[in-house]
């Protein structure tokens, strides 16, 4: 007997919620030790990422796979609109989604036992996960954008759980601000296009691109979606909300935001804008209006969107270049990186989309190992400026070189997860040809660019001399001579499993991302196919 | 037949690791791993199946192969390809022989020599996958993984201005490579091959339009320049080299430089002939002007590592004006200068970090008669500089020789420009050699000392390959032109 007799195919969903409800009650009867909430967190989200794995073929896990193999995939009936579907595309993002929750909720394990709030953060973090594994399986906008807003509501009171910090509750308002206002554009595009074409649903959207009888509604529309889609990915000039957000944010919850939420944004584009991408591509350069002729969307709707990545990518990288405060560094560039993920969906080919997920992929590990070890090294004592780390990984050589690996990773450095991505994307927009070549060129040189502030972290943890009286260090200077090996008991347990096991998939996935790349292009090519 | 080069590959691996983890004792393993490596080499020559007889074509075949399926989707094949050819074994030849003189002249490094010595060891394993790499990704891999131990050298290692240097040399070459990544990229996607194996592209490239050829290989150019250095791409060379610790000097001059031309011949000239034939014009200029520049600027210099550095320059701007003759002889003189000046320019930068070392300074100004105190620094920073001005019965004059004659065939009195910029530097460096070794006793002080054994033995070392290949270059010339061309796709 499998699982699918009793939880018919949401058997992710039904963990991640079974898991919040247990959390909360648990908390009304005033259990909240955290290593019993932290671990219903963890062993939710990672039998749900097993069930994930499991339906997307792979055999071991087979016990846990519950939705038949034949409703992967399917083209709906014509006519048809339904709600949800379950695609492989869907399923790799809900595996990322998962691996974000799954890192995130195993780290806070190391919080400090005595500070309250973790029925509260671990509750918040699997709701948040729920409604994006929603996200991945959705196939009308409505319910798309109701998904989101799950997401959003939830990790709105995560910004600011903990309540006494000042600077959370700062950034939990402008969250909310700007949250709500991206969410009236969503909605508003949606009813514009509900207007024109008579239809929210995905497919019946995608499949009728080209036939409308009011134009200047679908460009609204798609606008208008556009911009409240812009906020959640944090594209130029949506982005001004995302460092003060990430940077006011405890530790942990800026991991998760930047290495997790922000990912439904690019699954939300895939799902709206892959389709208007893919008539483009199909009239060709040469072709007319995307929309019955009488709106000039056609490519230059295409080139838009090429031109924002590369304004993402570069507006990203110098705001980053200027940062004094590691943190924020870190929040600009993940905005860059949003830029290499629009890439994929501008170029709109199944290898572009693979390419993008990948980096999806990259990004997860990379971002939010980075934001794991600054709340890490914040927990030892060091201040948040990048002049605080200075020394720092000649006396904690492990957590050092994790961090470098990270930080290669982001610059793209070969051999790691972070060139994978680059390589496959940037492939995929030169085999694109085209203009589509120059995508490439302004990516690499951003990424080029992006050395020069990941190198300067670098200079300053290991070439410059540690403060005299760093208190991360005392004990080190107490303890007498050389540098001393890493005290794993003073980042946690549950911090250095989940810093030491990103930087073995950061490496491990570089030198091999085969394991990865087939499964996620294969889903690639079916989501492109799906409807054209 | 035994996988020799993942052999090789993983000896230095193996021994980059243990090196990194062996602390005060990496030098012994250093030396080791070193040792070994250049007993495999020896043997991968000695099992070389070189052809009785000059074939006449420099159109590459490869033995050694080792082909393992990396990355397979449907629209990208990616591959573990290795192999070699006459050209490559010479300069896997020059990674060994460096590698173990760098481990030996390096002996007395103190500070940190676990990290010192294992990032020595990476180096040259990034070398060595260049230069056997016949795979795309794997050879901009190799390519990018030489950066990083690099830079820890010059920016750990180095001198007062390192961390300047050492951001200036990752951001110079950095860039470069990501230019040339497009093209390799493009190379693959436009020629329609099949994967990114160097036999399908170079197949593949011979049905590309000349135009497209052209782009694709300015593209390819611009990468390899930098590292080449040629003018106006080269002031990353100066300041990364007088910053580096000399062991740094040697493997940038040495090796790093080399790995542009090698590529250059590798990926560019052989894959797009179109493409070097129609760009033909502008490579005399830029190498004419590099020449030119080179030696201008290296008569301008008071510091003996600067003048080394500048010269090396020239040196490299005559490499690519062979390249760019597009005739076998001048690929072969390619070849052979590479080597001698990987040779001797790491000699003359092991000489002058002995003065340095010696005499706190490298001034030439304030340096005189060292002679007498320093036999043995005199002998080695004379036969190096001898050699570089290529002065017969030494390794300099078979390659520059092979090098004017192929310029000659090629171009007729131009040939003049390089003669007489040689002309020149060999005036100057005689004229160096005069003030610092034999002039009035200046700047030595009274208890100036001769080297130590280590940097004598591995400046040795150099000095003896400079004679043997000086007397018979014919060792090295059968091994590059005796390429077995069986098999080889298009020929």
């Amino acid at each position: 007997m499998t699982f699918s007799s009793f939880a018919g195919p949401f058997l992710p969903e039904l963990l991640l919620l079974a898991g919040v409800l247990l959390i909360f009650l648990l908390d009304v009867l005033h259990v909240s030790r955290l290593e019993v909430v932290g671990g219903i967190a963890v062993v939710a989200t990672l039998l749900a990422l097993a069930s994930v794995i499991a339906d997307l073929g792979f055999a071991p896990l087979a016990l846990l796979a519950t939705i038949p193999a034949r409703s992967i995939d399917a083209v709906p009936a014509a006519g048809a609109a339904p709600l949800f579907a379950f695609t492989s595309l869907g399923l790799v993002f809900q595996g990322l989604f998962l691996l974000a929750a799954f890192l995130v909720a195993l780290a806070s394990m190391s919080r400090p036992s005595a500070e309250r709030g973790a029925p509260i953060f671990y509750g918040l973090l699997l709701l948040a996960t729920l409604g994006m594994l929603l996200v991945a399986i959705a196939s009308d906008l409505i319910f798309l954008l109701l998904a989101i807003e799950v997401v959003s509501i939830a990790s709105y009171l995560l910004v600011a759980y903990t309540r006494k910090d000042p600077r959370g509750l700062e950034a939990a308002m402008k969250f909310f601000v700007i949250g709500a206002l991206s969410t009236v554009l969503s909605f508003f595009g949606a009813s514009l296009l509900f207007g024109a074409y008579g239809t929210t649903n995905l497919y019946l959207l995608r499949a009728a691109g080209t036939a409308v009888s009011y134009p200047i509604l679908v460009l609204l529309g798609y606008a208008f979606l556009f911009a409240g889609l812009a906020f959640k990915v944090t594209l130029v000039p949506f982005h001004a909300w995302a460092v003060d957000v990430y940077d006011g944010s405890p530790d942990d919850v800026s991991a998760y935001l930047a290495g997790g939420t922000k990912k439904i944004g690019i699954f939300a584009f895939f799902l709206v804008f892959l389709g208007p991408v893919l008539a483009v591509n199909a009239v060709g350069s040469s072709g007319y209006g995307l929309f019955g002729g009488s709106v000039a969307l056609g490519p230059s709707f295409q080139l838009a969107l090429g031109a924002i990545a590369v304004l993402t990518m570069t507006v990203g990288n110098v705001l980053a270049l200027l940062q004094k405060e590691m943190k924020r560094m870190l929040a600009y560039s993940s905005i860059s990186q949003a830029g290499y993920m629009l890439i994929g969906i501008t170029i709109g080919t199944a290898p572009a989309i693979g390419g993008a997920t990948l980096q999806v992929l990259a990004h997860v590990l990379m971002k939010t190992g980075a934001f794991l070890v600054v709340g890490a090294v914040a927990a030892l004592g060091v201040g948040p400026l990048i002049s605080d780390w200075r020394g720092l990984g000649q006396r904690r050589p492990l957590l050092g070189t994790a961090f470098a690996l990270m930080l290669l990773s982001l610059a793209g450095v070969p051999l790691t997860i972070g060139f994978a991505s680059k390589f496959v994307l940037f492939s995929a927009a030169v085999a694109a040809q085209g203009w589509f070549v120059w995508l490439a060129v302004a990516g690499l040189l951003n990424s080029a660019l992006s050395v020069f502030y990941y190198a300067r972290v670098l200079r300053v943890m290991f070439f410059d001399a540690p403060p005299a009286a760093d208190p991360a260090l005392a004990g080190a200077v107490v303890g007498g001579a050389g540098p001393p090996a890493l005290p794993v008991g003073g980042l946690g347990w549950g911090r250095a499993v989940t810093i030491a096991l990103i930087a073995v998939l950061i490496v491990a996935l570089g030198v091999y991302p085969q394991v990865v790349l087939g499964p996620i292009q294969s889903a690639a090519y079916h989501f492109v196919s799906l409807g054209a | 037949m035994l996988p020799w080069l993942s052999i090789i590959l993983a000896t230095l691996a193996v021994g980059t690791v243990a090196t990194f983890a062996a602390g005060a004792r990496a030098r012994w393993v250093a030396l080791a791993t070193s040792a070994i490596f250049l007993a495999e080499v020896g043997l991968l020559l000695a099992s070389y199946p070189g052809w009785p007889g000059y074939s006449g074509s420099l159109v590459p075949g490869f033995s050694d192969t080792e082909t393992y399926s990396w990355i397979s989707i449907a629209w990208m094949h990616v591959d573990y390809a290795v192999g070699v050819d006459g050209i490559s074994l010479v300069f896997i030849l020059l990674t060994a022989v460096l590698q173990i003189a760098t481990v030996v002249y390096s002996w007395g490094e103190s500070q940190r020599p676990g990290a010192y010595f294992g990032l020595v060891t990476l180096t040259c394993l990034g070398c060595f996958g260049v230069f056997v790499s016949l795979d795309i990704l794997l050879f901009f891999l190799f390519w990018e993984a030489v950066l990083v131990p690099m830079f820890f050298l010059i920016g750990y290692w180095g001198g007062p201005n390192r961390r300047y240097a050492a951001l200036k040399f990752f951001v110079y070459t950095h860039v470069a490579s990501i230019v040339m990544l497009v093209g390799l990229l493009a190379l693959v996607f436009y020629s329609g091959a099949t994967s990114f194996d160097f036999s399908s592209v170079y197949a593949a490239a011979r049905g590309l339009a000349p135009v497209v050829q052209t782009f694709l290989f300015l593209a390819l150019f611009f990468g390899f320049a930098v590292k080449f250095p040629i003018v106006p791409f080269h002031t990353w060379l100066p300041d990364a080299h007088v910053e580096a610790p000399t062991g740094g000097s040697v493997l940038l001059a040495g090796l790093l430089l080399k790995l542009g031309g090698y590529g250059l011949i590798r990926w560019a000239v052989e894959v797009l002939p179109s493409g070097l034939h129609s760009v033909q014009p502008l490579l005399f200029v830029i190498a004419f002007l590099t020449i030119i520049w080179g030696s201008v600027l290296s008569l301008a210099q008071r510091d003996l590592k600067r003048l080394v550095a500048y010269s090396s320059i020239n040196h490299m701007g005559i490499v690519l004006l062979a390249i760019a003759l597009d005739s076998s002889l001048g690929l072969l003189a390619a070849v052979l200068l590479m080597f001698a000046h990987g040779i001797v320019s790491a000699l003359l930068f092991m000489a002058s970090g002995s003065v340095h070392h010696q005499y706190g300074t490298r001034d030439i100004a304030s340096l005189g008669g060292i002679t007498p105190s320093a036999p043995a620094l005199s002998t080695m920073l004379m036969a190096g500089s001898l050699a570089s001005l290529g002065l017969p019965a030494l390794i300099g004059f078979p390659a520059e020789f092979s090098a004017f004659l192929a310029t000659w065939n090629g171009l007729g009195y131009w040939v003049l420009i390089p003669l007489v910029v040689l002309v020149v530097t060999a005036a100057f460096y005689l004229w160096m050699m005069q003030r610092v070794l034999f002039g009035a006793k200046k700047g030595v002080p009274a208890d100036a000392h001769d080297l130590p054994w280590y940097e004598s033995t591995g400046m040795g070392l150099l000095v003896a390959l400079t004679v043997l290949f000086g007397i018979l270059p014919s060792l090295l010339v059968n091994v590059i032109v005796n390429s077995p061309i069986k098999g080889w796709p298009g020929t």
